[in-house]
This record gives C-alpha cells, sequence and structure tokens, in this order.
C-alpha cells in the first residue's frame, strides 16, 4: 500500500505500510528507512485515508454495554448473515435479545444458555415473519442438545410474553425442498432422477395439504412428513424410472438427512393413497399395492376431494357403514348398538372394516390405539375415605423392621 | 396481535395456500353460548366471566322472558296472541322484577358459582389422576436412622438429599426432608392424600421423632379426560393465539395456559386432555367445562 509523504533519507515517494510483528511501520522501499512505528489509527486517520467511520466506534455506544452483551449482540448477527435473514430481522433479534438479558430469569444464567439465547431470539423472529426455520437447524448451527434449546425457549416465550404464530407448511416446504440437489445434472445423480423444481414443489405441496387433512400432520414434527411427500411426488412425476430407487437412496442423492420418523410417515402416506384408489373408478380393476399406486399419483391427487368423502366416512355416517357392512343376512343389525358402539371407539369400527368399506377418517393414534393399562375408576370404598380414619398400628409396623434385621442390615452395609 | 375481534391479521397475510390448514373451520365457534349483539371473544377476556356463568345468566333472561309473557297472558287483555306479548315485551322499558333482555357484556358482574350444571354441559367429568400435598412434620429428623429403620425408605445423600418413602395403601410416594418438611404424591383424591400423609407421619413416629402434622396444604392436582373426536390443533392454534403453544416439533400435544380459573391444559390430537395447576377440584371441572365448548368447535372440519 503506497502512503503519502516522501522518505527524509534518500527522498523517494515509495513508502509502504509494513508491519514488523504486531506493530505497524511505515518503511521507505527504496531505502528500508523506518519513518514511524506504532501509528495509533484514529478515527481522523481513517477519515484521511477516506475510509468510513461506524457510527458505533466513533460515539462509543458498544463500550456502554457489558462484554456478554457485545458478544452475544455478534452470535445474533453472525447467525442472522449465516441464514441469510433479511437486516430487519437481525435488528428485531437483536433487540428481543437485549430485553432477555435483562430479565432477571435470564440475568444469570450459564454462558450455554445464553448462547441459546440467542438462538431462540432469531427463531422467534423468523417465525413471527413467517420465515420457515426449524429448530433442528438452529439446533445443528449452534450444536445445541434439543432439550435445552426447547426449556429456553419456553421460558422465552412466557418471560417476554412473546406471541409465536404457528411454523407454516407450506414455506417450509419449499424451503426444504431448495435444498435438495436433484434440480441440476450432477455427476453422481443418474439423468433419468433428475427432476423440475417448480413440478416437483407443486406436487409436494399437495400431497401434503392431503396429508394434513387426513390427520397426519397433526402433533407430528414437520420435517419427516416434508421428506416423505418429497420422495412420493419425485417417483410419481416418472415412475418408470424411479419405482426401484429406496428412500434412503433418494436422500443420499438429493443431500438430505433421512429423519426416522421418515419411514412411517411415508407408509401412513402410501396407505392414505391406497385407499383412495380403491374408489377411483379406473383403478378398482387393478390390484393396488404400495409400489404401484405411485404411478397413480397424479390422478388421485387431482380428485382428491370426492375421493376423500367417499373414502373415509365422518363418524356420524358410521351408523349407516356399519348396518350395510357385511351384514351376513341379518336383517336388523341394531341401530342401537351401532350408536352405542359409535361413542366409544372408532378403533374398534377401524379394526373391523379396514378390509372392506370405508374407515372413519382419524388421527392415526386413535386408528391404532397402543394397549394401554386402564387405571380404574376410583371405587365405591376409594370414595369413602374421608382422609381422617383412625391408622391402625400393625400397618405401620409392616413398614418398619425388627432389631434383628437392623443388626443385620447395620453389619451388611456397614452403615457408618 | 391484540386484537381480539377480528381475524388475527397475520392469517390474511399467511403465504401458506388455505389447503395447508383446513378451509372449512368455523373460525369462532357457533356453539359458544354467547348472547346475541356480542362479539364472539376468547373465554377470558369476558371479563372475568366463565362460560357456566354465561349460561345461567342466559337461563335467567329466558326464564324472566317467559315469565313476563305468562304473567300478561293470565291478565287476560283479549284477542291478542303470545308473540305480540313476546314482542311487547322487548319494545317496553324492562318490567319490575325482571332483569334487563340485553345487558351489556362490560358490566362487572361478580363471579357466581352455579349450584346446578348448565343446560349445555358436556356431561364428561375430569378423572383426578394425581394430588400433590406438603405438610411440616415439625421436627428435624435424621435421614440416615429413618433408612436404616425403616423398610419402604430409599436414601441416597449424593443423588437426592431426602428420603423417598413408599406405602401401598394409599399407593402413594413420599420425600421426606431433613428439615421436617415433606411431600406426598400420587394420591387419586384430596382424602386419600391427607390420609396417606397421616400414615407417614405415624410411620416418622414410630421411629422415634416427634412428628406432628402442621400445614397440610394441597399444591397440585391432576386431571385428565376424553372428549371422544380428533381435534385440529392447528386450527385451536389460530384462532386461540394468546393462550396456545402448539409446537409440533417439540411436544405433539397443544399447551393451553386458561386466565380463569389459572389451570394448563395440554391437548391432543386424539382427543384427550389433562388439566394441571389446579389446588382445588372444582377449577378442574369448570376449566374443562371451558374449554369444552372450544373444541367442540373444532371437530367437524372435513
Amino acid at each position: 500500500m503506497a502512503a503519502r509523504g516522501s522518505c527524509p533519507g534518500c527522498g523517494s515517494a515509495a513508502l509502504v505500510e509494513d508491519a514488523h510483528y504486531a506493530q505497524q511501520q511505515l518503511v521507505c522501499a527504496a531505502c528500508g528507512c523506518v519513518l514511524a512505528e506504532g501509528l495509533l489509527t484514529t478515527t481522523y486517520a481513517d477519515e484521511e485515508h477516506l475510509r468510513e467511520v461506524a457510527y458505533s466506534q466513533s460515539t462509543g455506544q458498544k463500550e456502554q454495554l457489558s462484554r456478554c452483551l457485545q458478544r452475544g449482540i455478534r452470535r445474533v448477527q453472525d447467525l442472522c448473515k449465516v441464514l441469510q435473514l433479511p437486516t430487519v430481522f437481525e435488528e428485531t433479534a437483536v433487540s428481543y435479545f437485549q430485553r432477555a438479558l435483562q430479565h432477571t430469569a435470564f440475568h444469570l444464567v450459564s454462558l450455554e444458555k445464553k448462547e441459546l439465547l440467542g438462538g431462540c431470539c432469531v427463531f422467534v423472529t423468523c417465525r413471527q415473519h413467517n420465515w420457515p426455520l426449524t429448530m433442528g437447524t438452529i439446533c445443528s448451527l449452534l450444536y445445541a442438545k434439543q432439550e435445552l434449546f426447547a426449556s429456553v425457549y419456553l421460558s422465552l416465550q412466557k418471560e417476554l410474553g412473546l406471541s409465536v404464530p404457528a411454523l407454516s407448511l407450506a414455506d417450509l416446504v419449499k424451503t426444504h425442498l431448495n435444498s435438495f440437489r436433484l434440480f441440476q445434472h450432477a455427476a453422481d445423480v443418474p439423468a433419468p432422477f433428475v427432476e423440475d423444481k417448480e413440478k416437483m414443489v407443486t406436487r409436494t405441496m399437495q400431497i401434503v395439504e392431503l396429508a394434513s387433512e387426513t390427520w397426519l400432520v397433526t402433533g407430528r414434527h414437520p420435517v419427516p412428513i416434508v421428506t416423505a411427500a418429497a420422495f412420493l411426488s419425485w417417483q410419481s412425476l416418472q415412475p418408470a424410472a424411479r419405482l426401484t430407487c429406496t428412500f434412503a437412496r433418494f436422500c443420499k442423492l438429493a443431500g438430505v438427512d433421512l429423519p426416522p420418523p421418515a419411514h412411517l410417515r411415508l407408509k401412513e402416506l402410501l396407505e392414505i393413497l391406497l385407499r383412495m384408489a380403491s374408489q377411483l373408478a379406473w383403478l378398482r380393476v387393478f390390484n393396488m399395492d404400495k409400489k404401484t399406486v405411485v404411478k397413480h399419483i397424479g390422478d388421485l391427487l387431482q380428485h382428491r376431494i370426492f375421493l376423500l368423502k367417499n373414502a373415509f366416512c365422518l363418524e356420524d355416517e358410521e351408523e349407516q357403514q356399519r348396518a350395510a357392512a357385511p351384514g351376513e343376512g341379518s336383517a336388523g343389525p341394531p341401530p342401537v348398538a351401532g350408536a352405542a358402539a359409535q361413542e366409544e371407539g372408532c378403533p374398534s369400527e377401524g379394526k373391523r372394516q379396514r378390509e372392506g368399506g370405508p374407515r372413519p377418517l382419524l388421527p392415526p393414534c386413535l386408528i391404532n390405539p397402543r394397549k394401554r393399562l386402564r387405571t380404574a375408576a376410583p371405587s365405591a370404598s376409594d370414595s369413602a375415605i374421608t382422609g381422617d380414619e383412625p391408622i391402625s398400628d400393625s400397618e405401620i409396623k409392616q413398614y418398619l423392621r425388627g432389631p434383628e434385621e437392623i443388626r443385620a442390615f447395620r453389619k451388611a452395609k456397614a452403615w457408618p | 396481535m391484540d386484537q381480539n375481534n377480528s381475524l388475527p391479521p397475520y392469517a390474511q397475510g399467511l403465504a401458506s395456500p388455505q389447503g395447508a390448514m383446513t378451509p372449512g373451520i368455523p373460525i369462532f365457534s357457533p356453539m359458544m353460548p354467547y348472547g346475541t349483539g356480542l362479539t364472539p371473544q376468547p373465554v377470558q377476556s369476558t371479563n372475568s366471566l366463565s362460560i357456566l356463568e354465561e349460561q345461567q345468566r342466559q337461563q335467567q333472561q329466558q326464564q324472566a322472558v317467559q315469565q313476563s309473557t305468562s304473567q300478561q297472558a293470565t291478565q287476560g287483555t283479549s284477542g291478542q296472541t303470545p308473540q305480540l306479548f313476546h314482542s311487547q315485551t322487548l319494545t317496553t322499558a324492562p318490567l319490575p322484577g325482571t332483569t334487563p333482555l340485553y345487558p351489556s357484556p362490560m358490566t362487572p358482574m361478580t363471579p357466581i358459582t352455579p349450584a346446578t350444571p348448565a343446560s349445555e354441559s358436556s356431561g364428561i367429568v375430569p378423572q383426578l389422576q394425581n394430588i400433590v400435598s406438603t405438610v411440616n412434620l415439625g421436627c428435624k429428623l435424621d435421614l440416615k436412622t429413618i433408612a436404616l429403620r425403616a423398610r419402604n425408605a430409599e436414601y441416597n445423600p449424593k443423588r437426592f438429599a431426602a428420603v423417598i418413602m413408599r406405602i401401598r395403601e394409599p399407593r402413594t410416594t413420599a420425600l421426606i426432608f431433613s428439615s421436617g418438611k415433606m411431600v406426598c404424591t400420587g394420591a387419586k383424591s384430596e382424602e386419600q392424600s391427607r390420609l396417606a400423609a397421616r400414615k407417614y407421619a405415624r410411620v416418622v413416629q414410630k421411629l422415634g421423632f416427634p412428628a406432628k402434622f402442621l400445614d397440610f396444604k394441597i399444591q397440585n392436582m391432576v386431571g385428565s379426560c376424553d372428549v371422544k373426536f380428533p381435534i385440529r390443533l392447528e386450527g385451536l392454534v389460530l384462532t386461540h393465539q394468546q393462550f396456545s403453544s402448539y409446537e409440533p416439533e417439540l411436544f405433539p400435544g397443544l399447551i393451553y395456559r386458561m386466565i380463569k380459573p389459572r389451570i394448563v391444559l395440554l391437548i391432543f390430537v386424539s382427543g384427550k386432555v389433562v388439566l394441571t395447576g389446579a389446588k382445588v377440584r372444582a377449577e378442574i371441572y369448570e376449566a374443562f367445562e371451558n374449554i369444552y365448548p372450544i373444541l367442540k368447535g373444532f371437530r367437524k372440519t372435513t
């Protein structure tokens, strides 16, 4: 870098700013004479050299904040830059962070938690602007444990009273598919596997909507559903070449992680599609199974409203379904029994009807209830307890050790 | 996002297509028993009135109207049909002895606990699952002695600074601290909790300590029930955003923090509801009666 002035020794104008170890020095390039060393760069010097001086530097604004706060703010800003968020998000996140750190609940937490706090503020800002950022992404960026992040996030929400809108699935689909590497030709991706992005996004969106209408989305982590839907839509766009590709291989080619629940979501989606296919007139002749139904996903999605109505009955119509269902000559299936059973459980209905006609449209946890120990309702004798009954000595004695037992125990445990 | 009266603004600006979240849900439940002319609002903004009290008020109004029409009919003004009487009572000033037909929603009413359940109660009673209570035994305790001389005690000072004692009837667990304070958990009713705490105190007494039974207090009650229909949690968090927290990435249920009474409800897609944070049984029942009409509004969505 050429600086102004001339060398007092040889008079040449070739002055260079060079550093000798850590010290800045102004040296003549011709004769090596050191003109100045250890120059303190002041804002005046910066301005002389036509360099912009930041407001925070010239007013000492940063020095008023504590070092911990400064570090945290810088971390939040770095996170926003890594995630390529608009500048407005950065300011909001920083303001949340400052507010949070002043709160008694967060003032004295460990440094690890303070870092997570910064991540939570960024997360909340993104959610409030409907920017689809998942917790998994933030946790991986911060190398944080999910449970710790969850607890910090919930306490932040409570302390600052923030209202965080729900994650919008459509935006998540678009963002997640952005990270897939199947939209351009690459060395490791065979030609028939490359797909057009727009078509895949539209179809994945439709499958995700179908999943949310059939109760596959409520209460579940959204990312595995989006991954499974992406796989199905990709397969269905060119079934001939792609049916042989497994889910795991697809994720490896696309460059995304395969979350463990995604296999189950895929199975559930295929089951729904199979039910819908059984209602489509020109498909009923075929014996559909999990592989072949993929070829017809396009048709199924096109007529999904009609098919859903026919393939799944609402709870009210169950009585009529039961009456119409395998009657085997019995003339009057008691509608009373139907009505009574309706209250009790669609799970039993679902099991009986799964082979034949429509099943009720219910979340999977109700269709396949896990066997659970039912605690008996409080019996009459229990409810007669007043709390002030006399307590018999014999009952208490059973809980106390006898003297020999104590001696034996003491010897065995070498009780101090 | 503080407006209660209109559709939350961000719902209109959502980029997601209508189909992603169920399109057909009625945003404000038609089952909500508000009088005509009142804008539907979430539960706790009606000036500390609960749904039960609203229903009772409406019942009183209806009774008053019926009373006045029957009075007029028996007075024998000829030729006039009961409908006319009814319309007359609507247009005239409030008759003496009857409550005004449409009281303003903002007049604060002292909350009355209704003696009889309102006409539209759910018919489901939450079952109590766990009661946590504390009691002060009133003397310092030597935990090592207790652990040595009692069969049903476990004590691991490196892990936790209290003795964990269990009894079989009622099936409960107690944490006994060296200061003499005790926490009793696992009972299914208030009386059972009190009986269990007394039994623990008696055990400690028999071990040689001058244990008393001071300040018995129920700290928390947990109840659960099943509304028997699946619930659209995404819809519920949209309409009751101020009280709900639904993060499927963290927990499959929706956490609803009710303000009056101060109860936290965990609502799951299967229709099961867990209510916690109550100090008395009535709070759990009231909270469930408050949430049931809200949940019914999210029942038929497809």
